[in-house]
């Protein structure tokens, strides 16, 4: 398969011009000529080239000057130098100013070819590149609305992540275990800066200090017993990308003075070496701890709490916006229904009434581990309340009982509005939906203060 | 690869030195080699035989020409072989086809040296021995056999090949040039067929 990159040819010398053209023809690039910096910019303004290859020396408009104008025209042009010996200065100034590389005529024959082939590649790389770029972008187009929300609270939590989220300022995201601080990140990470970089996460509370310091500056062959080979850290891998530390009120003083260094610096050491390394990354933190609390117990540094807390998102727990939960039972039941391959379309109305009713201290992922056991332990084609009979005991004895999900909405609507002194607008928010929605309900289900 | 000894008398009939008469009446499938300066005649006909037997085009030998004194670059010391192309091309007598053989040291203003160069889709290609020399005698006119034919394919048409078992891959170095097998992909064979048969049908010479 022949390339078939457009080359312009720009030298004032017709022998130059000719030998190269046809040299480049053969090699089979479709190729252009111009025998001045003049006659180039005008061949540009109708179209532009993959490659050019521009004389230094020319009168009037030099090689510098048309390498100027044509990266106004073409930012991302590759232009290769042709200069004779004795130039080299100039070449190399030509360089600095964006020219990807120079050749000194007359060159060796493979040199030629392996400059050309060497942008060839370059520029399919690239063009696989923006490809992939532009799928990415259309993906992070939905990076949020592929999070599964229903609830008004998380719907105002995520258009203010979604305005913060190209900046590259650290995130706090607190929330009880399990409310999914980590999709929330990663749906962060999609629609940052950094989207094309990597995201690193470590869950910061599940190691000891040791391994952890290890995990996150990586370390030097022989830094410490065992450490046979250097290995890259944490920090070190998320370079260019997002960094996750969850359950970060879990580290030592110590590790946060480590961190802080690192994100002032940008830049860290592994553990028994002494070179810098570049760290440059987004932060996002989460945790379920209260930091502040922390803080006065001289257990958590306020001057790293501060630098790690530009933003804040605090997740509600499940309980406090049930809205979600009809939804991601239904989204994980269908996720579930796919990978098992069981034949499940729904739930009984007492079933949902029942995941309305729990109160889930796991909250969403307690939610996706009951709906799939649920779904391998189905008999039928629609889950019934017998289903979730696993869920914590007494769950019969709760306040709702065998109530229908109208009825389990009532009494909730009540308990909300009778706990705010019937104040609709701070119900509503308790309830995590819009006034206009909980006023439509207590009209139809006609609702009066007692 | 096609050395002398190995040429049998069919082909050998095939390449005709002409001494007397530079004119030849043009002939159907036919190039013209020309020798510039003294050339080593066994490469020459080395060069014949596999033009004939990989390309099926016949190969008169025509009678040598002196050194191309008006293509020599004194700075560089070397023999432009652009210009000598160009000088080679204004002469319309004989085949519509010609190759001109040269010792001498070629190479291009953009290039410090060549091993030959050609007219893409043109009439005239010009190979040199003078940097295939190094290895056995055999060795040399295999390596003269292999540029010969690879730029008469691009007088024909034929652009460089991306298949690395093909004659028509590009040759960066002697290393390269002879881990090249004596022979044109199936793709280059076809190509070359039928750009051969589409000249020579073109033409409205004489046939013998």
């Amino acid at each position: 398969m022949m390339p078939s990159m457009r080359i312009l040819v720009v030298d004032d010398e017709e022998p130059i011009r000719e030998a190269l053209s046809a040299w480049l023809i053969k090699d089979g690039y479709r190729v252009s000529v111009a025998d001045s910096g003049l006659t180039a910019l005008a061949c540009i303004e109708d179209d532009l080239f993959d490659l050019y290859l521009v004389d230094i020396k020319m009168p009037g408009m030099d090689g510098i000057e048309l390498l100027g104008r044509i990266k106004e025209r073409q930012p991302d042009a590759n232009v290769i130098m042709i200069t004779a010996h004795g130039s080299i200065q100039t070449a190399v100034e030509a360089m600095k100013k964006g020219a990807c590389d120079y050749i000194c005529k007359p060159f060796d024959p493979d040199e030629l070819s392996l400059v050309t082939e060497r942008v060839a590649a370059n520029q399919a790389l690239r063009n696989e590149n923006l490809a992939l770029r532009e799928q990415l972008m259309e993906q992070q187009e939905s990076s949020f609305e592929g999070l599964v929300i229903e609830s008004q609270a998380l719907r105002e939590i995520f258009e203010s992540l979604r305005e913060v989220a190209p900046s590259s300022a650290p995130i706090l995201i607190t929330g009880e275990t399990g409310v999914g601080k980590e999709m929330v990140a990663r749906a962060v990470h999609m629609q940052s800066e950094q989207a094309y970089g990597p995201f690193v996460a470590i869950n910061c509370g599940a190691q000891s200090e040791t391994l952890l310091e290890s995990e996150l500056f990586g370390h030097e062959r022989g830094a410490f017993t065992g450490a046979v080979k250097a290995r890259r850290g944490r920090l070190e891998m998320a370079h260019n990308g997002t960094l996750f530390l969850d359950e970060i009120g879990e580290i030592s003083t110590k590790m946060q003075i480590s961190l802080l260094r690192v994100l002032e610096e940008k830049r860290l050491q592994r553990m028994g070496g002494s070179q810098d390394v570049a760290a440059n990354f987004r932060l996002v933190c989460a945790t379920h701890r209260d930091l502040p609390r922390l803080i006065r117990e001289d257990q958590f540094r306020e001057d790293f709490y501060y630098r790690i807390n530009v933003i804040s998102v605090h997740i509600p727990p499940l309980r406090d916006r049930l809205a979600d939960v009809p939804v991601l039972a239904d989204h994980f039941l269908e996720q579930y229904v796919h990978e098992t391959g069981k034949r499940v379309e729904g739930w009984t109305q007492r079933a949902m009434g029942l995941l309305m009713a729990y109160h889930w201290p796991g909250n969403v992922r307690e939610l996706r581990n009951v709906v799939e056991r649920a779904v391998v332990l189905a008999r039928g084609h629609m889950i019934g309340a017998d289903a979730l009979s696993f869920l914590q005991p007494g769950l019969d004895d709760c306040r709702f009982g065998t109530m229908t999900l109208k009825e389990v909405e009532i009494s909730h609507i009540k308990a909300a509005l009778e706990s705010t002194g019937w104040n609709i607008s701070r119900a509503a928010k308790q309830l995590a939906v819009d006034r206009s929605t909980l006023a439509r309900k207590i009209k139809r289900y006609q609702l009066t203060r007692t | 690869m096609a050395s002398w000894e190995h040429v049998d008398d069919n082909r050998k009939s095939a390449v005709r030195t002409l001494n007397a008469d530079p004119v030849i009446t043009p002939r159907k499938n036919h190039i013209d080699i020309v020798p510039l300066g003294h050339v080593d005649p066994l490469a020459v006909s080395v060069v014949a035989a596999n033009l004939q037997s990989l390309i099926g085009l016949n190969a008169d030998v025509l009678a040598m020409n002196p050194d191309p004194e008006y293509a020599y670059i004194p700075q560089r010391r070397q023999f432009d072989a652009i210009k000598i192309i160009k000088e080679i091309s204004r002469n319309k007598q004989g085949a519509r086809l010609k190759l001109a053989v040269t010792e001498l040291d070629i190479c291009t203003p953009i290039l410090t040296f060549v091993f030959g160069e050609s007219q893409l889709g043109g009439a005239v290609a010009l190979v040199s021995l003078n940097r295939l020399q190094g290895g056995a005698a055999e060795t040399v006119f295999e390596r003269a056999a292999k540029i010969s034919v690879h730029e008469v394919g691009h007088v024909l048409g034929l652009e460089h090949c991306w298949e690395i078992r093909c004659l028509m891959h590009f040759s960066r170095d002697i290393e390269q040039l002879d881990s090249l097998p004596l022979q044109f992909c199936s793709a280059c064979e076809y190509e070359a067929t039928r750009r051969i048969r589409h000249l020579y049908s073109t033409l409205s010479r004489p046939s013998s």
